[in-house]
């Protein structure tokens, strides 16, 4: 009997164990503020902060308005990771292009971009035409895509500072809009975020 | 009495250092704005003590898109407002709001970008919450606002 309860016990106990070890994951909102936030990187929450600040900017200005009532067209250019950190700066434009398109003031091209073409596909089907599997007539002609307006750049600039255990970084979201017939920047704005932590007294 | 009179004191001082905003501005205004009535304003009922909702504009701009602004202001000053807001770790106040853009129909229009937006409010200041609305279907707004407790330090 006492053997069944000790046996019953070590289970129990056991089972606690496992329970309190077992991985704490949850889901949550990708839009809300829960995201872990840390000194050094550019969370998700700033990419969004950024790229919502910058939209709006844009969307006022009126610079994408034109005086022969087509739409613009705009081209992804470079955004410059002057940061620590290895980071992906395509959340920003990605989001910047679709709120753009939405907007209905401006149409992206995937055929040319700061770092070669988004979709590689408009120049891959106008090989097509020395290809006899292929009906002629349906081959894409040449001279036929529309060459872009504008281009969007960017850079990002970390600065970072340190006092006792605080420490901050300080993020410069820098975004730019160059008319090409002028290479003049018709837009222009930033979106500073800056983020500060306490290192704990023992570990990192 | 000597304990009391050394909270007192230590109150006092602490309330001291609690820094709120005062402002300055023209009394005869210029500006010509677009009042809308308040009632597409959510918070909940512990926020409506904290921030008041001072004006809501919009402004249709030339491409047919709409600005609107919602001006609030962190009423928590005063003694008293202080020494609860300190108690209460709500000093700056740490908010976080999201513009919700609706069609003609009263539809909701998805944009790329909707986000809750953080932002600190320090007692007595007024803040301006602006937004451009994501296409020109976009008639009509609601702004949420919230505490944002993963702020809090």
């Amino acid at each position: 009997m006492n053997k069944k309860i000790i046996s019953l016990i070590g289970i129990s106990c056991t089972a606690l164990v496992l329970s309190a070890c077992g991985p704490s994951v949850k889901r949550i909102d990708a839009t809300g503020n829960e995201g872990l936030v840390t000194v050094d990187d550019v969370n998700f929450k700033d990419w969004q902060i950024a790229a919502e600040k910058g939209i709006n900017s844009l969307l006022e200005s009126g610079v994408l308005n034109r005086a022969d009532g087509r739409k613009s067209i705009l081209m992804i250019s470079t955004v410059k990771n002057s940061t620590t950190q290895h980071i992906d700066t395509r959340i920003l434009t990605d989001k910047i292009r679709q709120a753009l398109l939405r907007s209905g003031k401006a149409l992206t091209t995937t055929a040319v971009g700061g770092n070669g073409p988004d979709d590689a596909a408009s120049k891959q089907v106008r090989r097509l035409e020395e290809d006899d599997m292929f009906n002629q007539t349906t081959v894409q002609k040449r001279g036929t895509a529309i060459a872009p307006d504008m281009s969007l750049s960017g850079e990002i600039v970390q600065q970072q500072s340190s006092q006792g255990r605080m420490r901050e970084s300080y993020f410069f979201f820098h975004m730019a809009l160059t008319d090409l017939a002028t290479g003049l920047a018709v837009w222009e704005d930033n979106v500073e975020i800056a983020k500060q932590g306490k290192k704990p007294l023992l570990g990192w | 009495m000597k304990t009391l009179y050394l909270i007192s004191i230590s109150c006092l001082l602490l309330i001291g250092c609690q820094a709120t905003v005062n402002t300055v501005e023209n009394e005869q205004k210029t500006m010509q704005v677009e009042a809308v009535d308040t009632s597409k304003v959510s918070t909940d009922a512990f926020l409506k003590n904290r921030l008041e909702v001072v004006a809501v504009n919009k402004k249709e701009l030339a491409d047919g898109l709409l600005k609107v602004q919602v001006t609030a202001r962190n009423i928590r000053t005063g003694f008293w407002a202080q020494v609860s807001s300190w108690f209460m770790g709500d000093n700056p106040y740490q908010i976080a709001y999201r513009f919700t853009w609706l069609d003609i129909d009263g539809m909701q229009v998805n944009t790329a970008t909707s986000t809750w937006i953080p932002l600190t409010v320090v007692p007595g200041d007024t803040v301006r919450l602006n937004a451009i609305s994501p296409n020109s279907r976009c008639k009509d707004f609601t702004l949420s606002i919230r505490e944002n407790d993963a702020a809090r330090g």
